[in-house]
């Protein structure tokens, strides 16, 4: 078996570990950071549940190994409030009722933050094209793609105060 | 298991020479996990190509497109160069797997893993793309007919590792398009992907590539079949010529997805569909 160290910053934390080569990086946010906001659906990439964002981009945790993340820059939905208050996000989840048993979602909300940093109003096709690979058995996903809708009209809003 | 991560080709290349047997490479990951996960290969050593420099770059260079091993297939999809020259080889790239998938998967891994059921390979090889592979002997470059031997499986020998791509910029822009078909959901592996490419003279049609990919064990073009393009325009009657070659030229194969009987009805109907694309522009 061999060990190797690792250091990586999680939602702007840095944290040094020592792994097991064949970790996956879900696993090292699940188990060696405690960081249980992130789920393992089907540990096979179909469903997108691990979904996080490395380096800005989103990917399945479950097929990243721990070691291709070393030296990266990780967020996870333990990272997506800001001082305790939702992002517009969580809130359109809440308002719209984009979760049922929720455990897609912070698969879907790490995806739709990366689809609507590089797209801040998205069409509804858009929306649907981002989120295709995160699956969720509850919704029928129309009240997901609200949700998203929700944030990118409030996000773009407060673009606008603040401009 | 250990997880080598070389800085350097020749580093990768003499690691690889040393562990021939119990090694795999791997780039973005996205097969080879998947691949460990399911319990299908159990190596003693995975060499890692991420830490190698300069093996991702997409530019220009005395006339053709290089493309770096380790471009990930969003960033080709995504390169203004790949959508300006060849927008079937940005289609192809786009419509791998799902945005998470291609934020991954390497196109340099996607010619390694030469798994039938995917998008680029069908679109390189209509565009005569060389594949820039290096060795302990030294680089040479291949096309992908000679590249792609079968299920899995390529004729690159135990030391060499694909490097690159390289993609002639044609003289005259061509019109182009890559079509895939899914019959399942969007994520899907594809059932049938046609990539084409066909030059215009007022109405004649003065060249036509055609590459029928996902359905056959490697991407598939016939050239005594496309040559019945040329000279002429491309009328209905002429279309249905071509697709009917094409549908009863290819092996088609049968797999959880799709018969071959299907896929070879859906050559038929798909290459139709190209081939008018193409010619109404």
């Amino acid at each position: 078996m061999s060990k190797h160290t690792v250091t990586m910053t999680v939602n702007g934390t840095k944290y040094t570990r020592e792994i097991e080569s064949r970790l996956l990086l879900v696993h090292f946010i699940r188990e060696d950071l405690e960081l249980t906001g992130t789920h393992i659906g089907c540990d096979t990439t179909n469903c997108g549940a691990c979904t996080v964002l490395m380096d800005g981009f989103t990917v399945k945790s479950c097929t990243v190994f721990a070691m291709t993340a070393n030296g990266k820059s990780i967020e996870t939905i333990e990272g997506v409030a800001q001082n305790g208050a939702l992002h517009p996000l969580q809130e359109g989840f809440w308002e719209k009722h984009g979760l049922q048993c929720g455990y897609c979602t912070p698969g879907m909300i790490m995806s739709a933050k990366h689809l609507l940093s590089n797209n801040p109003n998205p069409t509804e096709d858009e929306i649907r094209w981002g989120l295709s690979g995160n699956l969720c058995r509850c919704t029928g996903y129309n009240k997901i793609v609200e949700a998203v809708q929700y944030a990118a009209e409030k996000m773009s809003a407060e673009q606008e105060q603040d401009a | 298991m250990r997880f080598l991560q070389p800085g350097t080709l020749e580093e990768a290349i003499s690691t690889r020479v040393d562990n021939p047997e119990q090694s795999v490479i791997i780039a973005g990951g996205t097969a080879v996990v998947l691949m460990l996960q399911h319990g299908l290969i159990a190596p003693e050593v995975l060499i890692s190509l991420e830490k190698i420099p300069g093996l991702d770059s997409i530019r220009i260079e005395d006339n053709r497109l290089h493309i770096g091993a380790l471009a990930k297939l969003g960033d080709v999809a995504d390169s203004r160069l790949v959508r300006q020259y060849f927008p079937a080889l940005f289609a192809a790239c786009a419509a791998v797997g799902n945005v998470r998938v291609r934020n991954q998967a390497t196109l340099g891994g996607n010619l390694a893993e030469a798994d039938y059921a995917s998008d680029p390979p069908a679109a390189l090889m209509m565009l005569d793309a060389l594949v820039e592979v290096k060795g302990i002997s030294g680089t040479r470059q291949i096309s992908l007919p000679d590249l792609l031997l079968g299920f899995l499986t390529t004729t690159l020998e135990p030391d060499e590792l694909i490097t690159g791509v390289i993609i002639p910029i044609p003289t005259e822009q061509p019109r182009m398009a890559y079509l895939r078909y899914n019959n399942r959901s969007s994520e899907d592996r594809p059932c049938v992907g046609i990539a084409a490419s066909a030059t215009f003279n007022d109405a004649i049609c003065t060249g036509l590539r055609l590459t029928v990919g996902a359905a056959c064990e490697i991407p598939t073009r016939l050239s005594e079949i496309e040559a019945l393009a040329v000279g002429s325009p491309l009328t209905d009657t002429r279309i249905h010529e071509i697709a009917e070659g094409y549908a009863a030229g290819i092996e088609t194969i049968d797999d959880l997805q799709s018969s071959a009987w299907y896929r070879t009805q859906m050559i038929r109907v798909h290459i139709q569909r190209v081939l008018k694309g193409l010619r109404d522009g």
